[in-house]
């Protein structure tokens, strides 16, 4: 039996150990955290397995469906795609439970945070697996209520309870266009096939809806007087859903407030298990994205736009997680972009965001790690009264500097010597100078250069801020349990070389995913059919452009240094609140106050409240309306109940007259 | 052979003067009997046509119409007699607890 038959078992393993735990956890030490281990674990040896098969012969792509009603199916689907996804997943999850165990043990609802951790990762693997839009849409939402429950985890403060139930709401914007989406797409579907459609065709799954996407591309609704087409509302109703989730701009508000959670939590969610799932999505309908360029040119500067517009606020930020969850935003920024320059380098796109994503997942789930264990050992997250942590916790610093190099992208062109982020990063960036020479426009490329500068500024003034100077205040501290520095050291190496030994192979294996016996999709044809033509490909850029981006990268290393390691520069004159630049930064845009403050309480609020108000009243007048009339009527009728017999009997007997007269006046009529 | 439209003549005459009854008195008792009145002014038509037609149905109807009429008698003397027995009066105008 070859092991893709157990594909199922991936998602279902941990949801398993989610209902195992929460119910044996307790009497179970580490609160059962073993259960989920172990069920992660076969679920990363089944998805490894499933990978390697894939990598052999990429054509064999895994599909099994069954009925579940009507026109709609359960299945899973796991292409190349899926493949590196699940393997990522599971084994990034698996890290972080392991270094749970460590992290978490002072806790005493233990058994409650592994279950929950261990559905997370259940419906974001089930999400990766669907193989059709309707089970994601569900998986999605599974996931939507997981980060809720581990955000709020410590729900006794109130700020980790209104942080959860602001995840979950600002998300749900999300979610509400993602479902208007699937609407919009199964109504055209349905009325594709005029409404019968035959029997063992499912019209949500992914190779029905991707056959369908000539018909749809020349489908088309006037909206405001503009012609909208149906694919561009759809994949941008999708992108919608992908903006909440993986945390763009203007629904990126809720990831910093999501650090309220405990640091492991945050790495799930920054590297694993929730913002990736927007990018997936994209990537996973990227031949849709391709027929409609509108929307693909949305993903690119929104992309670009969030990349720069969060790497701004994390330079300001003193609050460490703080600092990685804008940087995790601002990388998604740039898978994003990555997608959205498919544009010019066509299937490729997916290729190299998917690269980042998982080399992203790997990093960040290192420095969040590395976070966790100096907040766990010295008890604060705020860099100001850190420094020096270096001396206490060498394994902690080294691997966080390992996993800082690798954000910043500090890599040799040309060659296969470079941190994981160097290779990803810069295919990105080159991807947006090939789309700015095919005449997209340079906007994108500049943008993503400045954001490369900032990122590597932001990462490497918390690098010396934490761990090199003297102490600013006495912390007491010690290196973490080796439970935790065992995953850092994992992740650490993959940081490392992950880049450079896959770099040859990953593209072009994630590229496969929209060619092989499950779809067969002609992406310059795709092209085409949006009007648009992709670039020739690749590989004569100018030396300048292959090294801009390692040169900005050690140059704003060279700028952490001088201000915060040798602090050649007296910051105190800048970093005040008199400087209005710095003023806008840490105040993060305003966007506290007019999102929240304005637009939440003051427009929606209070907006409702008066629309309530109005209508209250209204329905008030209507009831009391009634009520009265139906007095009055009943005050004049009740006079006619004199409750004298004999006005009764005149009553009858003028009726049996008129009855007598009437009849014959009608006798004679007729 | 007494023509038909005598009968009818003297039903429409004690039906007149039962309705009149009713209609001015207010003596519960009084009222009753006019009740009573009425009814046998019907009866006596509907004798009056059984024999005019040569069909014994309309006899048949009287019989009963003499039952209703002797039950109803019954109920309504009894109802008369339990007011009177709490009001010492049967001024069927004065009895008007229920309207509103």
């Amino acid at each position: 039996m070859a092991v893709g038959d157990y594909a199922f078992l991936i998602p279902l393993l941990p949801a398993l150990a989610f209902v195992l735990t929460f119910f044996l956890g307790k009497k179970l030490p580490n609160g059962g955290a073993i259960i989920p281990i172990v069920a992660i674990a076969t679920s990363f040896v089944i998805s490894l397995l499933i990978t390697l098969g894939l990598l052999q012969n990429p054509e064999q792509v895994i599909n099994q469906s069954v009925t579940w009603f009507a026109m709609l199916n359960l299945g899973i689907l796991v292409d190349p795609l899926a493949a590196v996804m699940l393997t990522m997943v599971t084994f990034v999850s698996l890290l972080i439970h392991i270094y749970s165990t460590g992290y978490m043990s002072h806790d005493r609802a233990q058994y409650r945070y592994f279950a929950e951790t261990s559905l997370f990762t259940a419906s974001m693997l089930s999400l990766i697996i669907s193989d059709n839009i309707l089970q994601l849409f569900i998986s999605w939402e599974l996931v939507g209520l997981c980060s809720y429950l581990l955000i709020g985890f410590w729900y006794q403060k109130p700020a980790a309870a209104s942080a959860a139930k602001k995840a979950f709401l600002t998300t749900r914007i999300g979610d509400v266009m993602f479902l208007a989406g699937i609407v919009v797409l199964f109504s055209d579907l349905f009325r594709l096939y005029n409404g019968s459609i035959p029997e063992g065709v499912f019209i949500l799954k992914f190779d029905e809806i991707f056959s369908q996407i000539p018909q749809l591309a020349a489908m088309s609704t006037p909206v405001l007087g503009f012609q909208v087409n149906h694919l561009t509302l759809i994949t941008l109703l999708f992108f919608g859903g992908a903006i909440g989730k993986s945390g763009q701009f203007p629904l990126h508000v809720w990831l910093p407030d999501a650090m309220e959670g405990p640091t492991t939590v945050s790495a799930l969610i920054h590297a694993a298990t929730m913002v990736t799932a927007g990018v997936y999505l994209v990537a996973r309908t990227f031949p849709m994205f391709m027929a409609a360029p509108d929307s693909l040119m949305v993903v690119a500067y929104l992309g670009a736009f969030t990349a720069i517009f969060a790497a701004t606020m994390g330079l300001v930020m003193n609050d460490m997680k703080r600092v990685l969850a804008y940087s995790t935003i601002s990388q998604l920024g740039y898978m994003m972009l990555g997608l959205g320059v498919g544009a010019a380098i066509g299937a490729e796109a997916v290729g190299i965001s998917m690269f980042h994503l998982i080399n992203h997942a790997f990093f960040k789930a290192l420095l969040f790690l590395c976070a966790g264990s100096v907040i766990h050992a010295v008890g604060t997250h705020d860099m100001r009264q850190l420094g020096g942590v270096a001396k206490v916790m060498p394994i902690t610093a080294a691997t966080m500097i390992i996993g800082a190099l690798a954000l910043a992208g500090i890599g040799i062109p040309d060659t296969s010597i470079g941190f994981s982020g160097f290779f990803s990063k810069d295919a990105i960036i080159e991807a947006a100078y090939l789309f700015g020479e095919n005449g997209g426009g340079w906007a994108l490329y500049a943008l993503s250069i400045a954001a490369a500068l900032l990122t590597s500024i932001y990462i490497f003034r918390l690098i010396f801020m934490t761990f090199f100077g003297k102490p600013r205040t006495a912390y007491g501290g010690h290196e973490a349990h080796v439970s935790m520095t065992i995953p850092l050291s994992i992740l650490a190496i993959l940081a490392l070389v992950f880049g450079a030994l896959t770099m040859e192979r990953f593209n072009t294996f994630v590229s496969e995913t929209f060619v092989n016996n499950f779809v067969h999709m002609d992406i310059p044809g795709l092209a085409e059919l949006g009007g648009y033509h992709l670039a020739s490909h690749a590989g004569h850029e100018p030396l300048i452009i292959l090294w801009l981006p390692v040169i900005v990268g050690v140059a704003g290393l060279l700028i952490a240094y001088l201000i915060y390691g040798l602090k050649v520069v007296n910051m105190d004159k800048l970093v005040s609140r008199n400087n209005p630049i710095y003023k806008l930064l840490y105040n993060r845009y305003y966007q506290n106050a007019i999102l929240t403050n304005f637009l939440s309480v003051k427009v929606v609020y209070e907006g409702l409240a008066f629309a309530g108000r109005a209508v209250d009243t209204g329905f008030d007048w209507v009831v009391n309306w009634i009520g009265d009339v139906t007095m009055d009527t009943g005050d004049a009728l009740r006079q006619l109940q004199t409750g004298v017999v004999q006005n009764y009997a005149m009553v009858v007997i003028t009726g049996v007259s008129l009855l007598v007269i009437l009849i014959t006046v009608v006798m004679e009529v007729l | 052979m007494i023509p038909v439209e005598l009968y009818i003549g003297l039903s429409v005459v004690i039906f007149s003067i039962g309705l009149y009854g009713f209609m001015t008195q207010r003596n519960g008792v009084r009222m009753l009997m006019c009740v009573e009145l009425m009814l046998n002014s019907a009866n006596i038509n509907l004798v009056a046509f059984s024999s005019y037609h040569g069909n014994l149905t309309g006899q048949v109807f009287v019989l009963y119409v003499i039952a209703l009429a002797a039950a109803e008698a019954v109920v309504g003397f009894a109802i008369l007699m339990s007011i009177f027995r709490m009001k010492d009066m049967i001024d069927l105008d004065k009895i008007n607890i229920l309207r509103w």
